[in-house]
């Protein structure tokens, strides 16, 4: 089989040149991960910047901007988006360094007490008035393993908590108000971890900002290193916050609504957010399909938060099994809808030259993904 | 019948329509649209929109999940993280307060979803969806010399799931809406509404879409171009309309794709369903064709003679009632003709 491009032809519209404040969910499915076209977007931003040739071959570049990623990963580790991005030819180690791309470990630490930081010398900033009660919280047990399931794809578990890889020092105190441009804060290394502590709005609230002086810190160089082009683009990409969800619940007071004004939150600081979601049967129809039996509190609130997530979404790409069953040379299908806030501003230009589009992929074993027609 | 029944819906429906979509004479105070992923509000909202520029009116948008502001709004409301008391006191004070000398000014209050807020843990069981939304209508602030008409607008997502209801006995946030409304609009998709007609126009389970297809990993089920269908665009509005005298109007809607018209047209471009050429009454066909014979390989008609002849036989009970005694009416009177064989034995007479 020839090698494919990292970025298949009949996908790049959709992952290039985003509209301003949008938003594109990315709903996936157990059988029907969708890291690899996670990594597909840090692709299509974090290259075209690396090299500006390679913009003008997708058409209407010679207007990009410089795009930046942060990578809000709450299932899977730096070790694995690390290994994953090297075989598209992406060193985000190195693009790390450069301060174009940020990775914020939502996974490692959420719930961890303040003593099991792994690198004790280090402080963490993060106001961290948890009683370590909250940290196994018990009544969330079965929650989050449900939700962690999707983790099989990962080539080794959860990786994160190894030694941070080649950067001076793992990380250093991003204080949210620490003046960006100051040259201190440049040893922030590759991994920013959140830490969830307290309760409700709140909580989201000190998640929100952590997230925001990442974003802020990305931003805050292109300022000031005063370059012609500072007004760099930032793309955010939350992969599956729904485990915030999952694991926090109403008991926690976070719902669907509080997520999804953590996600507008966010949505504020950035040039266009891509959130990966999953969308199983049971998590999307339980909670609709009435007389069946009592939906979960889990159950609504996912299928709340997803399918109001749809509703503000400008694009919807849903990945899902093969409707006629396994195949071996066929992965999934992959269909691109418009999302409910689709159409609202009235220039043809934000509304990007997006058609829907149902395709099929085959994701490679050496990671190359091929995007196809039924019958091609 | 059927053709008075149409234009008198043509003439009533469409006035109906274009009053309610212009909010003139304040005829709806509170339009409640119900949408879908299939079909977002977000045409029918910039319909709204752009009418109400028109003619002037002062447009408020509560955001509880747009960001920016739509074209064409006046005032935009972040609802993001506020209490229902301090969305009422924003928009309230989003509204001029001049007392002009004109006469009373209207405006128009769109509220972009309202499921956010009827989920939302902040929200106190003292809440109360008909309270908020009539809070709106009518401010509680000083009276003021100039009356303000307000109309509200608000859409609700029917297909996210709503939280569970904190006693049995209260009615569902849906249900609260729709007693509340005096307008509800139900869209739906063009191109679907088709793909069901034609289904059931061959007496077909009509299909369905997006997620009532209840496929695993299916959230959206609408394509830009259903093969075959390409013209088959705009939004399908299932109207239904209180008035004040309480009776209820149904009618269904087509609004044509906002690329079909230039943004200042003032004319009605709504239309009833049936009378859109896609969409036409299954009966109008038929019409045409009732007037033919079936063919068919057997000549079938009569001819003058034969005629004649059929109208010339005396059935044997005409004889009958002629009273001749028993035994007597009824028999087989038979003609001979040139062609017949006597046969003793069968044809004695």
């Amino acid at each position: 089989m020839p090698t494919q491009p990292p970025l298949p032809p009949l996908l790049a519209p959709y992952v290039s040149s985003l509209p301003p404040s949008s938003l594109i969910v990315l709903s996936t499915v157990l059988g029907a991960q969708g890291n690899w076209l996670t990594l597909r977007y840090l692709y299509a931003a974090l290259n075209a910047s690396l090299t500006s040739d390679a913009a003008l071959s997708f058409g209407e570049g010679h207007n990009r901007k410089k795009q930046k990623v942060v990578l809000v990963s709450f299932l899977r580790g730096w070790e694995f988006w690390r290994a994953e991005a090297k075989r598209l030819g992406l060193d985000l180690a190195r693009l790390t360094d450069k301060r174009q791309f940020a990775f914020v470990d939502g996974l490692s630490e959420l719930f961890a007490g303040p003593r099991t930081t792994p690198t004790p010398s280090t402080p963490q900033t993060t106001t961290q008035t948890t009683p370590p009660s909250l940290a196994p919280s018990p009544r969330g047990g079965p929650v989050p393993q449900r939700t962690i399931l999707p983790n099989r794809s990962a080539p080794s578990p959860i990786p994160a908590r190894g030694p941070a890889v080649a950067a001076p020092a793992p990380f250093a105190p991003v204080a949210p108000s620490a003046p960006p441009a100051a040259p201190a804060s440049r040893e922030v290394g590759p991994v920013k971890r959140l830490h969830l502590s307290g309760k409700g709005p709140a909580a989201l609230d000190r998640l929100e900002k952590d997230i925001a002086a990442v974003v802020g810190h990305l931003n805050g160089r292109a300022a000031a290193s005063a370059e012609g082009e500072d007004d760099s683009e930032v793309l955010l990409v939350l992969d599956q916050p729904d485990l915030l969800l999952a694991a926090t619940g109403p008991g926690k007071e976070i719902g669907a609504t509080e997520m999804t004004e953590w996600v507008m939150g966010l949505q504020q600081y950035v040039h266009a957010t891509v959130m990966t979601l999953a969308a199983d049967l049971p998590l999307i129809h339980n909670a609709s399909a009435a007389g069946h039996q009592m939906p979960t509190p889990l159950e609504t609130e996912h299928a709340a938060f997803a399918i109001g997530s749809a509703h503000r979404a400008h694009l919807v790409m849903q990945l899902r099994d093969l409707d006629t069953g396994a195949a071996r040379d066929v992965s999934g299908v992959l269909r691109v809808s418009k999302g409910g806030a689709w159409g609202q501003s009235d220039n043809t230009d934000a509304n990007g030259n997006w058609e829907e589009k149902e395709a099929l992929y085959f994701v490679q074993r050496d990671g190359g993904v091929n995007v196809f027609g039924r019958g091609e | 019948m059927a053709p008075t029944n149409t234009s008198h819906r043509q003439t009533h429906n469409l006035l109906l329509i274009s009053k309610l979509l212009s909010l003139r004479d304040t005829a709806s105070p509170l339009a409640l649209v119900l949408d879908s992923l299939e079909q977002p509000a977000t045409p029918l909202i910039k319909e709204y929109i752009r009418r109400a520029k028109l003619s002037k009116v002062h447009i408020t948008f509560v955001a509880f999940e747009t960001l920016k502001p739509l074209e064409g709004v006046d005032a935009f409301v972040a609802a993001r993280k506020k209490s229902p008391l301090e969305i009422i006191k924003a928009v309230n004070e989003a509204y001029p307060n001049v007392s002009t000398s004109g006469p009373s000014r209207r405006r128009l209050i769109l509220i972009d979803a309202i499921n956010p807020l009827l989920h939302a843990r902040r929200t106190d069981a003292q809440f109360n969806v008909s309270s908020f939304l009539s809070s709106f209508l009518m401010p509680h602030g000083p009276p003021t010399a100039s009356k303000v008409e307000a109309s509200l607008v608000v859409t609700f997502h029917q297909d996210v799931p709503s939280p569970p209801l904190p006693s049995p006995y209260t009615p569902s946030p849906l249900s609260m809406l729709t007693y509340l409304a005096t307008t509800i609009i139900r869209l739906h998709s063009f191109s679907h509404i088709m793909a069901q007609k034609a289904a059931r126009d061959r007496s077909l389970v009509p299909p369905v879409f997006g997620l009532e297809e209840e496929l695993d990993g299916v959230l959206l089920g609408r394509l830009d171009k259903p093969i075959g269908n390409e013209t088959a665009q705009g939004v399908v509005l299932e109207l239904e309309h209180r008035r004040k005298s309480g009776r209820g109007v149904l009618e269904w809607y087509i609004l044509p794709p906002a690329s079909r018209y230039p943004p200042q047209y003032a004319k009605e471009i709504v239309t009833l369903l049936d009378d859109h050429p896609l969409y036409r009454p299954p009966e109008e066909p038929d019409f045409g064709a009732g007037e033919e014979e079936p063919e068919s390989t057997f000549e079938l008609r009569l001819t003058d003679r034969q005629r004649r002849d059929r109208e010339g036989v005396v059935l044997p009970y005409f004889d009958a009632q002629q009273g001749d005694g028993p035994g007597e009416g009824g028999r087989i009177l038979y003609d001979m003709g040139e062609e017949d064989d006597f046969d003793e034995e069968e044809d004695e007479i």
